[in-house]
């Protein structure tokens, strides 16, 4: 009889070996079983997605096996979330709007940022690069995001996340989004400058900050 | 308790005491040595670490006898871009020579990418000859491998940053074996124009910045460019600490090119004739100074007791320890260059 934490644990090696057959039986196993699906769903299959995201901060594993760990993350959520009566797994999801700037069209960053976003089952919007601040909230707006986030490479864009920020005060939209800030010029202390709500060193660490964002 | 002046990787100042400039010293040491798996630093040499850090000069220096050679990335953008002086290169590279006492100089253009280059290129190799016959210290001619260049809407090939979200893996990968063989072909054909026209060496900068795909594509071009010019010097300026497996597969003479750290990365760049290393260490611009100097040293003598080439370690805004700030302050500036130099074992910077 299968038992939770056998489950969790074997839920977590699936996703970090991106063993798709493996993941689907656990996943069918707990269902079966009667097991806690949620908990299933957050302590495994989440849970290794963030040793996914962790090891490919260190450069012990690459994009394709992140992408393909995430692919496998997103089959076996749809079998658990058909099951799962509780809604309580899907409340944490979120839609995030994701641009590079004006005038800056550096995305491999934000690329990998989608990717590793979508791992943790965020609906990420990413609507490209060289992207007006105008765009971006009118963006926001019809897709009813709860987080706006923006990369910026130079030094000479990266007043346009200053821009923003003073854009949606000006129109009383700011306390509508969350907004997170990133790319390589970007510091915290930026973040805080701006009035950014949260700021990301690098990839592992603005899924951290979109998930804390959540909380608040 | 006293507390001492440093800074923020982000470059606020902070003040810190002993116990805590000692936390993250053996914090940022053990994370450098935890991730490239290399050996952690001594205690005499984590003590001398303290020594640099807390020292009450604002801006320290190396001990006589132990000066190193200066190489320079992105070297005439520096002057006229980075600190808005309106002078051209011809300019900047004799105030480089004749004010700033820099052992060398590189040209680069404003678009900084081999592909974007060859149009340009014969324009390039005038300003080559005509600095090379102003000057007395070697002239480099520099660029970047720049391989998302290659992809739509800038280039030819499918671009995977958007292949690759969509899970579109093996066509991603093929997106990158097609822009490489491509890359290779620029970078020879500027490379060889440059030399030929007078360049003291060649600088392959920010290599990596498109993952494994690009470092792939600079290790080939420096196979190709060593067979035709045997005495070419040619330096290899990193992008990041760690080769982005954006491709995961390439090897490079059975080396898989991923995930590789400085140490490792200078073998493959050795093995295909590269003559420089310039080894990258980021800085977590959330870390303090002691942290990000740490783990750099680490790193950095890591990479030197691998290395048969001589290894000059970046040194600038937001690498080697360096806070990320457009003008990096002297005072960490110096830390930094000396901790590298007389610990981290660096040849140059």
């Amino acid at each position: 009889m299968l038992i939770i934490e056998d489950a969790i644990k074997e839920a977590q090696e699936a996703i970090v070996k991106c063993d798709e057959n493996k993941a689907v039986a656990i996943a069918k196993q707990a269902i079966d079983a009667g097991l806690d699906l949620v908990k299933l769903l957050n302590d495994g299959f989440s849970a290794g997605i963030r040793i996914v995201g962790d090891k490919f901060g260190r450069g012990e594993i690459f994009l394709p096996e992140l992408i393909l760990s995430a692919e496998v993350m997103k089959k076996v959520t749809e079998i658990l979330e058909t099951a799962i009566v509780s809604d309580s797994a899907k409340e944490k999801k979120a839609v995030i709007l994701i641009a590079t700037v004006e005038g800056d069209v550096h995305d491999i960053g934000k690329g990998i940022v989608v990717s590793l976003l979508k791992t943790q089952g965020f609906e990420v919007v990413d609507i490209g690069r060289d992207v007006p601040v105008d765009k971006i909230i009118e963006k926001a707006i019809e897709v009813n995001a709860d987080i706006i986030g923006t990369s910026a490479l130079l030094t000479t864009t990266l007043v346009e996340q200053q821009k923003l920020e003073e854009e949606l005060r000006a129109r009383g939209l700011r306390d509508r989004f969350k907004t997170i800030v990133g790319g390589a010029p970007c510091t915290e202390r930026w973040a805080k400058k701006i009035g950014a709500d949260a700021y990301g060193e690098d990839a592992s660490d603005a899924v951290v900050k979109c998930l804390k964002l959540l909380e608040k | 308790m006293s507390k001492f002046f440093t800074r923020m990787g982000d470059g606020s100042a902070v003040f810190l005491s002993e116990a805590e400039i000692r936390r993250d010293l053996e914090e940022g040491m053990l994370d450098a040595a935890d991730r490239g798996k290399i050996p952690e630093l001594t205690d005499d040499e984590m003590e001398r670490l303290y020594q640099i850090i807390t020292d009450p000069q604002k801006t320290v220096s190396i001990e006589r006898g132990n000066e190193v050679v200066m190489t320079f990335d992105a070297g005439t953008l520096k002057l006229p871009v980075r600190a808005g002086l309106p002078v051209d290169r011809m300019t900047t590279v004799l105030t480089h020579e004749r004010v700033l006492c820099s052992d060398t100089m590189e040209i680069g253009n404003a678009d900084y990418s081999y592909k974007q280059l060859k149009n340009i290129v014969h324009e390039e190799a005038a300003s080559m000859e005509f600095t090379q016959l102003n000057c007395i210290i070697p002239v480099f001619y520099g660029a970047m491998p720049n391989l998302g260049l290659y992809t739509k809407p800038d280039g030819p090939v499918d671009n995977w940053s958007e292949l690759l979200p969509m899970a579109k893996i093996g066509e991603a990968r093929a997106a990158q074996e097609e822009a490489i063989e491509m890359a290779v072909k620029d970078m020879v054909y500027i490379a060889s124009i440059l030399y030929e026209a007078g360049a003291d060496g060649i600088n392959f900068d920010t290599v990596g910045a498109s993952g494994d795909g690009d470092f792939l594509a600079t290790l080939k071009a420096i196979e190709i460019l060593k067979s035709k010019y045997p005495d070419m010097a040619i330096e290899v300026g990193m992008a990041g600490e760690f080769v982005l497996g954006m491709h995961g597969q390439l090897e490079y003479d059975g080396t898989r090119l991923a995930g590789l750290y400085p140490h490792e990365q200078v073998k493959v760049v050795e093995k295909a004739g590269g003559t420089i290393f310039g080894a990258v260490i980021n800085t977590n611009s959330s870390k303090s100074l002691p942290w990000n100097l740490a783990r750099a040293v680490t790193f950095s003598k890591a990479c030197s007791e691998a290395s048969n080439i001589p290894v000059h370690v970046n040194a600038g805004m937001g690498v080697g320890g360096i806070p990320l700030t457009n003008t990096s302050p002297t005072d960490a500036t110096s830390r930094v260059s000396k901790s590298l130099i007389e610990i981290g074992k660096a040849d140059g910077l």
